[in-house]
């Protein structure tokens, strides 16, 4: 009889953020047991760096940028203000709440081991945490992602900001060059134009958020641009940056000519990439630098150890990660093994308005040749646009020629909740029509999404 | 200056031993002559390589020879290609 290997756990999770936690929990629930290993904060970034403080970070801003533009409504406005320090305590206290966030006795009291330190593999069923070896019959790898740093000519000699330290700054700089006009780059350019600095964003495309649809990101460029004072320059490309005085200078390349910017401080927002460092050889695991391969079920080459969330290198989210946790956590220890089912994904840029899409954009339809109807319904033609006097966004609806949706975008106040209904429609094969005839409230922003059926019926 | 990292080596009952970055500057210098580069380029390559390992290996206490051998590799890849493919494949580089 072959001899049966002892380990000391059934399954290690490497990372602690969404990708991990919710595998770690449900594993140890089943009774198996169970450590879990992060290298930073427990809870990962979403909740301590991410998601929870930038969110709450621009409510506050969202607020107070209402309350300064309420003088149309009647309401006196003249003095208000704002500290930074109260709102940065908001922010912190937000991030307390959520519980998620450096909670590492949440783990132990659910029986679970947690390791504060970076894990390395030694060997495919061994990992070494600050020296002390462990083994395990299963691994799931949710190390997440970290900040792309671009190659930038003396950015190694400046002191710059991350999307996650710009949220310690102790206030927001007097001016700000962001390096890249993703989802990060205009979330935070929003907050900090709306807090009075001189924003100046650096893009390399030809719009903001290039991996959206052009009406989302041509709408957004002229809401940061003419409300919001934001200089936003596309196909540019920072050469260099330096010191200059108390602040810095950038050189940036724009069209084949030469600028060059005084600022007070940079951002580096252009992405991020997935964090493989952790001896993936040594475990005979194959992955490149843009993420872990894994087959349908979340398992890697090597059979008993699977992968999740940002660490796969795919577009991924909070919520998609933690589908992506509970999927490994089934197929590891499941006989009926499940796939992840990524159709309905809602994706979200929490600024004012709102971003929210779901399924297929229109690029994705061009490149895939599908054949299909568009339309676009604008805020101004429902009646909540007037008595909020509000009237920048739309909702786009995407169908096939039998009109069946199969995406949509919302750019709208609320427009993360909004989207939810088109999601259900997307993920449930719902058509235009089955849209259009479902009642929508009066004066609610949602009107919109029946407004945008109806054209397509 | 060696830092107080273990490397466990593969095949020896995963026995550790501290790293000498000596030794791996004299593995590197090794794989630069043996593709013809002259002493002295030799001798600057090994010494970047070594700085960007030990860098790696700083916020790590305890590391697999393979893993140092895969990390000089991508150093050196920049300094000599051709040093680093010969560093790569060979295990022992006389």
């Amino acid at each position: 009889m072959a001899k049966k290997y002892e380990f000391d756990y059934d399954l290690i999770v490497i990372g602690s953020g969404a990708g991990g936690s919710a595998a770690a929990t449900i594993a140890a629930r089943e009774g198996k047991s169970v450590a879990i290993v992060e290298s930073d904060a427990f809870g990962g970034e979403s909740p301590n760096w991410s998601d929870i403080p930038t969110k709450a970070l621009l409510h506050a801003a969202n607020l107070y940028d209402e309350a300064r533009h309420g003088a149309r409504f009647g309401l006196r406005s003249s003095t208000l203000g704002y500290n930074y320090p109260s709102i940065r305590a908001w922010k912190d206290l937000a991030v307390k709440r959520t519980g998620a966030g450096g909670n590492r006795r949440y783990y132990e009291s659910q029986g679970i081991s947690t390791f504060n330190n970076a894990a390395h593999f030694l060997s495919p069923n061994e990992i070494s945490v600050n020296r002390r070896h462990l083994s395990a019959s299963n691994f799931l790898i949710a190390t997440g992602s970290q900040c792309v740093i671009p190659d930038i000519q003396g950015l190694d000699t400046i002191k710059y900001f991350t999307p996650r330290t710009i949220l310690e700054a102790i206030r927001p700089p007097k001016s700000l060059l962001i390096v890249g006009g993703g989802d990060t780059g205009v979330e935070i350019a929003q907050l900090m134009a709306i807090f009075g600095t001189k924003v100046y964003i650096a893009e390399k495309s030809s719009r903001l958020l290039p991996h959206h649809d052009s009406e989302i990101g041509e709408l957004i460029e002229r809401v940061l641009s003419e409300q919001k004072g934001v200089t936003i320059l596309n196909h540019s490309r920072v050469m260099s940056v330096e010191k200059d005085g108390l602040g810095k200078r950038a050189i940036i390349s724009r069209a084949g000519t030469e600028k060059s910017i005084r600022i007070d401080e940079v951002l580096v927002a252009t992405g991020r990439a997935p964090a493989v460092d952790l001896g993936l050889e040594n475990a005979g695991i194959k992955y490149t630098a843009h993420g872990i391969d894994v087959n349908d079920y979340l398992q890697t080459n090597v059979k008993h150890i699977f992968a999740a969330g940002d660490v796969l290198g795919r577009d991924s989210h909070t919520h998609t990660a933690l589908l992506e946790s509970q999927v490994a956590a089934n197929n590891i220890f499941g006989r009926n093994k499940i796939v992840p089912d990524y159709t309905a994904i809602p994706e979200i840029i929490f600024i004012h308005p709102g971003i929210a899409t779901v399924g297929l954009s229109e690029d994705d339809c061009l490149k895939r040749d599908l054949p299909i109807n568009k339309a676009i319904a604008p805020l101004n033609i429902i009646a909540r646009s007037n008595t909020s006097d509000f009237r920048d966004g739309f909702v786009k609806i995407i169908t096939d020629k039998k009109g069946i949706i199969l995406g949509a975008a919302v750019v709208a106040p609320h427009a993360g909740e909004i989207i939810h209904e088109l999601a259900l429609a997307v993920k449930y094969g719902l058509s235009a029509d089955d849209v259009a005839q479902t009642p929508h409230a009066f004066l609610s922003w949602s009107e919109a999404v029946r407004v945008a059926a109806s054209k397509l019926v | 200056m060696n830092l107080a990292v273990d490397i466990v080596k593969h095949g020896n009952k995963n026995q550790a031993e501290r790293f000498v970055r000596e030794r791996l500057h004299n593995s590197i210098v090794s794989a630069c002559l043996s593709v013809r580069v002259p002493e002295g380029q030799a001798e600057t390559i090994a010494h970047a390589v070594c700085d960007g390992v030990i860098t790696w290996l700083r916020q790590r206490p305890e590391v697999t020879s393979q893993d140092i051998r895969t990390v000089a590799t991508r150093h050196l890849k920049s300094h000599h290609p051709e040093a680093a493919y010969l560093y790569e494949q060979h295990h022992m580089i006389i």
